[in-house]
């Protein structure tokens, strides 16, 4: 899933994200994050649960240690020897898929994060926070750290009179499962379908949803799921073997599908064995699912890993009755894709389908037959809502239950807070405008946000003065008014690949001196690379429509002033900067990303630097934008 | 030349203007940097889908063909929309926010009219009192407001309900909420022979709470064009009473009611006739603010979403629809010209 984080607006809005901003942009659940402008004014955000390490840190200092000549003793700055580390990591990573070498793996990932860092490609600044607000009427589970679009409703209580449980979402075009790349839509998804696994209001362990337990052969390539029985569609039908086929055959064959390699990728997905045409295109029924009865379903994938589970609770993979669309071949289908869309559902959930209206409302009634908890709302209700003044508007009128707080509104003193078993805070917030005080819940993300550099076209001499002049904090208090936590790697740490220990050791040896400014190393640094207040190195950062991106690049930018580098900024639409992404027309830029499940290689992926050949894209290649192939030493020339 | 050949030659005027205009937005949306690709499958796209997404919006195609196909589906207006509403066809995207735009727009021109001429009129024929002051002042202070703080001010104020000076909640028919849409459900019809749309009954209750719903943002929205309205109103009033003939009216010994309405208002419309008409623009381009903040799904918002993500179809057919009710509208002004201003005729 791709992540958006949106500030509670726009962009298009529209794709799963941490929200900073809002309007409609894209964003996709699967990872990619735009990060809009306003906050989160919905009420979701991400979290961050536990790490799940288990290991002994194996950092080995700045770079690669080797100080130059003139005593610079900041990380290497031959830009080939992190190149090719990270290369050379990922391969790694990918010869040795099997279980028992999951120590060789960590390691693996460790090194790229190392390569990221000390050659600067990427600028993490900040991991993700995600704060909610409710009502003291209101009665809902806390959410864990994959973010509240994981929650459904069916346990969340209302004590007041009210039946119908009244939340605010992002813009979304449609409901179908496939389709769903965006927080808003997997938000509402979730409360109408289901895949066979979850994860339980976001909270990063694995839930049996619709099946009682699965087993793994010996060789870790065939998984056996043996389904629940008794469970309802919305129609009274019941799930079968042949309905979760179904169902994730159109995931990797049906046109209206944009997660397919969510499927047939690996490690960053499942990995299924399939066979494609000339084409590329999957062949139809080609995908190694084998009903064997009606509750017994077999799974094949093309090496171990790990992961697979994990990959299976994305929104994609949720099960609705065989042949309802008719868009994979063999179907006639019962509804047309424009009716299954956006005018009815037909899930296992504990909400069915009512009314949809776009870019206006959205709501679901309790679903009787529920297999688990039945709800205890009779409805749940979402009003779309973009701007950062309506949003809050709807929330002092108590018309929202559960909400976000716009940033402009959000005032850190009004917190108390404390910490619970999970490392949330858990407390109040208030008074609000209104006089209420309000719950509050904050947890930290599977999320990051970041500046990243095309190397092609920025030198590490520069890239690493950025490092410097970088201080974390500053940014997270002065920009997004304290609701962040510091970054200094890509991954967050409670997924870090050696546990909190090994993320610990990674922090210790950071070497730009993190939550502050270091302008006399960022200098001399540049001095290096030739460049001065005479000669300064120029470039354009390029940022997603945020007035916070804009702030934190301005701040970079009059800090840097007269230390050898001259920065233009300029805004583009979520859309625009991804296609100049593709097209390699970027300099410097800012996105996000944001964990769609538990895993280091869903987001390491975009790092490999042959993936990150934007002459590739949006063709074979998926990596950031960074064009890091040209560092490797096989292509590296020195100009 | 007669009236109607006169709006003949109009008419087939205006379709080379159409032309350039979906032109230019095809020029500006396929060439310009926009990506409705990247817009809808975000940042972890993968090749495949990428690749597949372009084959079905036909982004593959000749450049000519393409712009083929876009003019042959907005003229038949059809087609679907590629990102905002993805997959939606156009002609329910658009009667979905038709109804909340036209509504706000009907209160913004109709509010300016009934208290910015008045008031107008009222300045011109006192002018230089108290009263004359009050409006023209409070006028201008209208006019320097912008929209978008005045929205955002507006919500500000009216949200707080237990203030003690008054609820806006609870004034008038009750409301929820101050954002969001009027839900039009004042009118139940019938189906007349199974296509015309007959009223069976009104409901004053709901009529009177979809326009409490829409008043702020319609003051709002039509502030600048009451303001506008007022001051030039008063200025029309000034000169014509200036003027010759009515002093000689007044020379004749005509009562002051008789001059006012038979001499003086009639000539004083003539120039607010393309103030008026020009507000029905703001039908168009300066709702986006107003629908943004006050959480209306008009077609302002709608369109301004297409523009900024590459939404071809969508953007298209909505400048398509602009165009015509601006040309439509410019056609409408020239007639009342003439019927307003006998000396305004066709001949040249």
């Amino acid at each position: 899933m791709s992540d958006q984080l949106n500030d509670g607006k726009s962009g298009s809005t529209r794709r799963k994200m941490l929200s900073l901003i809002g309007g409609g942009a894209a964003a996709s659940l699967a990872g990619c994050s735009a990060f809009l402008g306003d906050d989160d004014g919905n009420g979701n955000g991400n979290g961050n649960g536990n790490g799940n390490g288990n290991g002994n840190g194996n950092g080995n200092g700045n770079g690669d240690g080797t100080p130059t000549d003139d005593g610079y003793d900041g990380p290497s700055l031959d830009p080939t020897v992190h190149a090719d580390k990270a290369q050379e990591a990922w391969e790694t990573i990918q010869s040795n898929p099997d279980p028992d070498a999951q120590d060789v793996r960590n390691e693996a990932y460790v090194e790229i994060e190392e390569a990221v860092r000390d050659s600067a490609v990427m600028m993490n600044f900040m991991h993700t926070v995600g704060e909610r607000f409710w009502y003291d009427y209101v009665d809902v589970p806390k959410y864990g750290a994959l973010g509240p679009s994981f929650q459904q409703h069916n346990n969340t209580e209302l004590t007041n009179d009210d039946t119908e449980l009244n939340l605010i979402n992002s813009t979304h075009a449609h409901i179908d499962p496939i389709e769903s790349d965006d927080e808003a839509s997997s938000t509402v998804i979730t409360q109408l379908y289901e895949p066979i696994v979850n994860y339980p209001n976001g909270v990063p362990e694995l839930n049996n949803k619709l099946i009682e337990g699965f087993e793994l052969s010996d060789d870790q390539l065939t998984y056996t799921f043996n389904l629940k029985q008794g469970v309802q569609f919305h129609d009274g039908t019941e799930m079968t073997a042949q309905d979760v086929k179904y169902s994730w055959r159109r995931v990797v064959e049906s046109p209206n599908s944009v997660r397919a390699n969510f499927m047939l990728n690996s490690p960053d997905g499942v990995g299924a064995v399939h066979e494609t045409d000339d084409e590329g295109n999957v062949v139809p029924d080609s995908l190694a699912v084998t009903v064997v009865d009606d509750y017994t379903l077999e799974l094949e994938v093309r090496n171990p890993n790990p992961a697979v589970m994990d990959v299976l609770t994305y929104t994609a993979f949720s099960v609705i009755p065989e042949g309802l669309v008719g868009d994979v071949e063999g179907y006639e289908g019962d509804v047309s894709h424009g009716e299954f869309r956006r005018e009815m559902a037909r899930g296992t959930g504990p909400f069915q389908f009512d009314m949809f209206s776009l870019e206006d409302e959205f709501r679901a009634t309790r679903f009787d037959d529920y297999h688990d908890d039945v709800a205890d709302v009779e409805a749940v209700h979402y009003n779309i809502i973009e701007d950062t003044e309506a949003i809050f508007t709807y929330v002092i009128e108590e018309n929202a239950d559960i909400f976000g707080i716009p940033t402009q509104y959000y005032d850190p003193d009004k917190v108390d807070a404390e910490e619970d078993d999970r490392g949330r805070l858990v407390g109040t917030y208030g008074p609000l405008e209104n006089d209420k005080t309000v719950n509050y819940l904050r947890v930290s993300e599977l999320g990051v946000y970041y500046f990243a550099f095309n190397t092609r076209n920025v030198p590490i001499e520069v890239r690493q003065a950025f490092m410097y002049a970088l201080n974390q904090q500053e940014f997270i208090d002065q920009v997004f008014a304290g609701r962040g936590v510091p970054a200094y790697s890509f991954t967050p740490p409670g997924i870090w690949p050696t546990g909190l220990d090994g993320y610990e050791q990674f922090v210790e040896e950071y070497p730009y001196s993190a939550n502050e400014t270091d302008l006399e190393s960022a200098r001399e640094v540049l001095e290096m690379g030739g460049y001065s207040e005479d000669e300064p190195f120029e470039l354009t950062c390029t940022t997603y429509q945020s007035p916070a991106y804009q702030e934190a690049a301005g701040i970079l930018r009059d800090k840097l002033a007269g230390s050898g580098i001259s920065m233009e900024l300029e805004e583009a639409q979520f859309g625009t900067l991804i296609q100049r992404g593709y097209d390699g027309d970027l300099e410097m830029y800012s996105l996000g990303w944001s964990w769609s499940w538990e895993s280091v290689a869903y987001g390491h992926f975009g790092f490999e630097p042959k993936n990150t050949d934007t002459s590739g894209m949006p063709g074979e290649n998926n990596g950031y934008y960074l064009d890091w192939q040209t560092e490797l030493s096989e292509n590296y020339s020195e100009e | 030349m007669s009236r109607w050949r006169y709006f003949l030659k109009r008419v087939a005027l205006s379709v080379p203007v159409l032309f350039s205009v979906m032109t230019f937005l095809f020029i500006m949306l396929r060439l310009g940097p926009l990506s409705p690709v990247a817009a809808r499958l975000g940042q972890n796209a993968s090749g495949a889908d990428v690749t597949r997404l372009r084959e079905q919006l036909g982004l593959n195609d000749p450049l000519w063909q393409q712009y083929i196909d876009y003019v042959r589906d907005l003229m038949l207006f059809q087609g679907e929309s590629w990102v905002v509403r993805a997959g939606q066809p156009i002609p329910e995207a658009i009667a979905s926010v038709v109804p909340v735009t036209l509504w706000l727009g009907l209160w913004a021109i109709m509010l300016p009219l009934f208290i910015g001429i008045p008031l107008g009129f009222y300045a011109g024929l006192r002018p230089n009192t108290a009263g004359d002051y009050v409006a023209s002042v409070s006028g201008i202070l209208w006019l320097s407001m912008p929209n978008f703080w005045l929205a955002v001010m507006a919500l500000a104020i009216l949200r707080q309900a237990d203030s003690g000076l008054f609820n806006w909640y609870t004034l008038g028919p009750n409301t929820q909420s101050i954002i969001g849409n009027p839900d039009f459900g004042f009118l139940t019809t019938t189906q007349l022979l199974g296509v015309i749309p007959v009223p069976t009954s009104f409901d004053v209750m709901a009529f009177a709470t979809d326009i409490k719903l829409i008043l702020p943002a319609a003051l709002i929205l039509g502030s600048a064009s009451m303001a506008a309205e007022l001051r030039i109103g008063r200025t029309a009033v000034l000169e014509t009473v200036n003027s010759n003939y009515v002093e000689m009216a007044k020379a004749k010994g005509l009562k002051g009611r008789t001059i006012v309405w038979k001499h003086i208002f009639r000539n004083a419309l003539v120039p607010l006739i393309p103030i008026i008409t020009n507000e029905a623009f703001i039908l168009i381009g300066g709702s986006v603010i107003i629908e943004y903040v006050f959480n209306l799904n008009g077609i302002g918002r709608l369109y301004f979403d297409a523009l900024v993500q590459g939404d071809l179809p969508l953007a298209g057919s909505l400048v398509f629809l602009f165009t015509l009710v601006i040309i439509f509208l410019n056609i409408v002004q020239d007639l009342l010209y003439t019927i307003i201003d006998p000396r305004v005729s066709y001949q040249q």
